[in-house]
């Protein structure tokens, strides 16, 4: 793994008076696929909406050796860090093609290549093009946003439980695709999730996160065969 | 056949002026999710401003394109300003700051400008009394015809910046789901400015034709046509632009109708009750308007 893509020193975050995040530290290497894994309430969410600057935070989040601690979203996510937030962000009044072009925002090319590019990775969007966003199955609509913030060309791709709300299946071809993205692209990935089984399998580092701090990390090998880790989140 | 077209003709042109406020109306909730209480104010203001330049030798079409550029800064500072920041706090108190607005700017006009009385305005289009078509034998004058190519040409280059451009694209992104747009790397603030500020614009186009259709300015002269305007935005869904037009056109040949075929009951007095009934009926039987667009979501 190479130098560190993200470092995050010190982060507090929350809403209003309410703090969320006690001070973590993580990082992502470039083209790493880290998982935090937490349950409900633990903070994921607020993690990745601290790091792409949704939220108040406090702390030191620098990416590609620049600090974004006070940068907005917006030039966050020109920076190179795309963000697929929980229940999707999809933009459901516009077509699904419209989806992506709304995707390449931040570029100042022509972005039809991609486009094509991404509805043959995910086929099932390819006949729905023209459809809006919002008719849309839960899967289909998690496909459009993963492939909505890939449109960017982002260096970090933040994923907040793509999992959710999926049959299995599709949990499962989702993870496949993200680790074959990972490995064509070297997109580095920044994954939170419940669904650790599956998660696991395709990461190469683990964060634990339990009510706003980390409490564990290490790599994914040793964390599967960790005795606490697999009671508290594999279930066997 | 001659009366109702004489009357179709009338109510085009009215319409036409609902449509234009009506559609500054559709850009603000788009963006937003606001009514604009003030939306026809400021089109008088910028009336104002058209008419101050024109009695300064500026000619009539270059001051109304001038008023424009100001209305599109007064709708981008009133957002960044005023309906922001408050609106972090409560939208509820977004819509008491906007009918204060309209309140405000009504009363500034006169004061600003020093005028008690309806100050006289040139005229945009040919206005002889020789100056129309003649149709089956109604008359159509050119300035209502000119009125109606005045609509359809804003309207089609709204179209245009909302399809076609990727200000538009960002702009529709921004208003079908504001939270994510940022994340998409839109400047979210800056959407919002340009959409007040595009709304604003477009009304200054409709104060213009009004100052001109009337023959002069009055900080009254856009109270009653803000009213029907809204039924207009109502009627076409308040979303759409197209409803807006089609809805602003319909609203106006209907008050004119009813005004004109039951001269007794209605008549001119009453033709702006029309809209207030549509507003009423809209909202009883079909809250999303003809053309709004019913959310469809799937889970």
């Amino acid at each position: 793994m190479g130098a560190d893509l993200l470092e995050v020193e010190g982060l507090h975050a929350g809403y209003g008076p309410v703090e969320v995040l006690h001070g973590i530290d993580l990082s992502v290497g470039e083209g790493e696929i880290v998982v935090v894994l937490g349950a409900n309430g633990a903070g994921k969410t607020t993690t990745m909406r601290a790091v792409s600057g949704m939220i108040p935070r406090r702390g030191l989040v620098r990416f590609a050796g620049n600090d974004i601690s006070d940068t907005s979203t917006d030039a966050i996510v020109r920076a190179g860090v795309a963000h697929v937030p929980q229940g999707r962000g999809t933009f459901s009044d516009l077509t699904v093609e419209d989806n992506l072009r709304v995707g390449a925002y931040v570029r100042n090319d022509e972005p039809s290549e991609d486009i094509e590019r991404w509805l043959n990775v995910f086929s099932r969007l390819k006949d729905r093009r023209t459809q809006k966003a919002g008719s849309l199955s839960g899967g289909e609509q998690q496909m459009l946003a993963i492939a909505r913030a890939l449109m960017c060309r982002p260096q970090l791709l933040l994923c907040d439980e793509p999992s959710l709300g999926l049959a299995p299946i599709l949990v499962q071809d989702m993870f496949r695709t993200l680790a074959e993205m990972n490995r064509d692209n070297g997109t580095a990935i920044l994954l939170v999730e419940q669904n650790a089984n599956l998660a696991l399998e395709i990461a190469h580092r683990v964060y634990l996160l339990e009510t706003g701090s980390i409490v564990a990390t290490g790599d994914a090998e040793s964390m599967l065969h960790d005795d606490a880790v697999r009671k508290a989140y594999l279930g066997y | 056949m001659q009366r109702f077209l004489q009357y179709l003709f009338d109510g085009l042109s009215s319409g036409a002026i609902y449509a234009l406020i009506a559609l500054g109306l559709v850009i603000v909730y788009r963006g937003t999710g606001h009514l604009n209480f003030a939306q026809g104010e400021m089109a008088m203001i910028s009336a104002f401003m058209a008419w101050w330049l024109s009695s300064n030798w500026v000619p009539i079409w270059v001051a109304v394109g001038i008023s424009m550029v100001f209305a599109f800064g007064l709708g981008a500072i009133t957002e960044g300003l005023i309906i922001r920041p408050i609106g972090q706090r409560s939208q509820f108190a977004v819509g008491v700051a906007a009918i204060g607005l309209l309140l405000g700017l009504n009363a500034l006009a006169p004061f600003a400008w020093k005028v008690t009385v309806p100050e006289a305005f040139g005229s945009l289009f040919p206005k002889k009394d020789t100056d129309f078509a003649r149709i089956g034998g109604a008359t159509w004058r050119y300035e209502n015809i000119g009125v109606l190519i005045c609509l359809l040409v804003v309207a089609a280059l709204l179209f245009l910046l909302f399809q076609k451009t990727k200000l538009g694209l960002a702009m529709r992104a921004v208003a079908s789901n504001a939270d994510s747009a940022p994340l998409a790397g839109i400047k979210r603030g800056r959407v919002l400015m340009i959409s007040w500020g595009l709304a604003a614009a477009v009304g200054a186009v409709g104060g213009g034709i009004v100052a001109s259709l009337r023959g002069n300015v009055d900080p009254a002269m856009m109270l009653a046509i803000f009213f029907s305007a809204t039924a207009a935005a109502m009627l076409g869904g308040f979303d759409s632009l197209i409803g807006a037009v089609v809805a602003g056109l319909a609203l106006g040949v209907m008050e004119n109708m009813v005004a004109g075929y039951l001269p007794d009951i209605i008549g001119q007095e009453l033709k702006g009750s029309v809209s207030l009934l549509i507003i009423l009926a809209v909202l009883l039987f079909r809250p999303s308007g003809l053309f709004g667009s019913r959310r469809v979501e799937r889970v």
